[in-house]
């Protein structure tokens, strides 16, 4: 078919379709930098939450040992009916409600706080708030990352750019000037974040913070 | 600006992804000063507006850097970060004309269709128009093989399909836009 070209004037036309002007190559790359920065820094980040998460399995494994040792012997025996009932993938299927539910509910509270940060641009006086609350669901987006919640694509984009966001706003100080708000609310904007929020979070089912 | 997308890549890919993924900043840089402007045309001939494309183009680094680790070398980097700036590209467009379909009244959607074929006598203009009004599949096919040189392999590599499909799509494309133009064709 590469055989059947347009005819030359055609051709042409379509060479000058967007000619394109040179890059803008260094404002380009210092936003690039900007963001490889944010995730140099945040990159140990994540592996501070195992010590605890293997604390905390470890304790709930401890509770249940216990807690069989301690069953009466006559609970112990199945009751009839409910084991052979209940399919092997219902437990599996439990955790995955679990952690969507738990998506869900960051994902609301986290579009309900940046709502906010976005309204509050302007007067930017709530700089050690937003930064306090950013931290905490920076955590919790992390922890979501790295569970099953961050095995579909979607998700996992949504939470990188969430995390993206976050992680800017973290690092705000009240020494910040405008233009550093103004930075992070069109970093914002460009990953449509917001928009795409509220697209995965379905209206009224998540509580808001009503502050920053 | 000559550009010729079959230029040899003057960079040791492989060895600039081992210092990225080795955290060297410099190395970064490299890597992006090596592929940015073929990146960056590519970009720029789907949206052909400068702003939407520096976005687009620095989105796509920003991906492929932090998914550099997943990149397996199946093909050449540069095909490996056109088809995330594609994907990138083609999302926002998708994205911003939802939002121009909802920012127009309903009183104003029969004139949305309706252009002036004969309005713009500019072969220019029109063969804009016309590749503009192509279906996204078509026109991305079209503006990497027509209009900036890509061959059907470098395209099925980077959208993801087979080089027939490219093929088959180029062939529509030119079928659509000789229809478009058929006054001018016979001039």
């Amino acid at each position: 078919m590469d055989d059947d070209p347009l005819d030359e004037s055609l051709r042409a036309a379509a060479r000058e379709y967007h000619r394109p002007p040179d890059p803008p190559r260094e404002a380009m790359w210092r936003e690039i930098e900007r963001a490889r920065r944010l995730d140099r820094a945040r990159r140990p980040a994540p592996r501070r939450w195992i010590p605890w998460a293997a604390a905390a399995a470890a304790l709930l494994a401890l509770g249940i040992g216990i807690g069989r040792l301690w069953r009466p012997e006559a609970s112990l025996e199945p009751r009839a009916g409910v084991a052979a009932a209940r399919p092997d993938w219902a437990a599996p299927r439990v955790n995955e409600t679990a952690y969507r539910l738990a998506t869900v509910e960051h994902l609301g509270q986290s579009e309900a706080f940046l709502t906010l940060f976005r309204a509050s641009v302007r007067t930017g006086s709530q700089e050690r708030l937003a930064s306090a609350t950013a931290r905490e669901l920076l955590a919790t987006n992390r922890l979501l990352l790295d569970s099953p919640a961050g095995r579909d694509r979607r998700t996992r984009l949504l939470l990188e750019d969430l995390e993206l966001v976050l992680a800017e706003i973290a690092q705000l100080t009240p020494q910040a000037t405008a233009g550093d708000r103004e930075l992070i609310r069109e970093g914002m904007e460009r990953g449509g974040v917001l928009s795409r929020l509220r697209t995965v979070v379905p209206a009224g089912t998540t509580p808001t913070r009503g502050d920053l | 600006m000559t550009w010729n997308p079959h230029a040899p890549e003057p960079v040791d890919d492989r060895e600039l992804i081992g210092r990225v993924l080795a955290g060297d900043a410099r190395a970064e840089r490299e890597l992006y000063d090596a592929h940015v402007d073929r990146v960056f045309r590519l970009v720029y001939r789907m949206v052909g507006d400068s702003h939407r494309a520096q976005d687009y183009t620095q989105e796509a680094f920003i991906r492929g850097f932090r998914r550099l680790a997943d990149f397996r070398g199946d093909s050449a980097l540069s095909t490996w970060l056109c088809s995330i700036a594609i994907s990138v590209t083609l999302n926002g467009l998708r994205s911003l004309k939802r939002a121009r379909e909802r920012e127009v009244g309903l009183e104003d959607a029969p004139a949305i269709g309706a252009r002036p074929v004969e309005a713009d006598p500019d072969l220019k203009v029109r063969m804009r128009r016309a590749i503009d009004g192509l279906p996204e599949g078509y026109r991305t096919v079209f503006v990497m093989h027509d209009v900036e040189g890509y061959t059907h392999q470098e395209i099925a590599a980077t959208l993801g399909v087979q080089p027939g499909t490219s093929k088959a799509q180029l062939f529509r494309a030119r079928a659509r836009l000789r229809e478009a133009l058929a006054d001018f064709a016979r001039d």
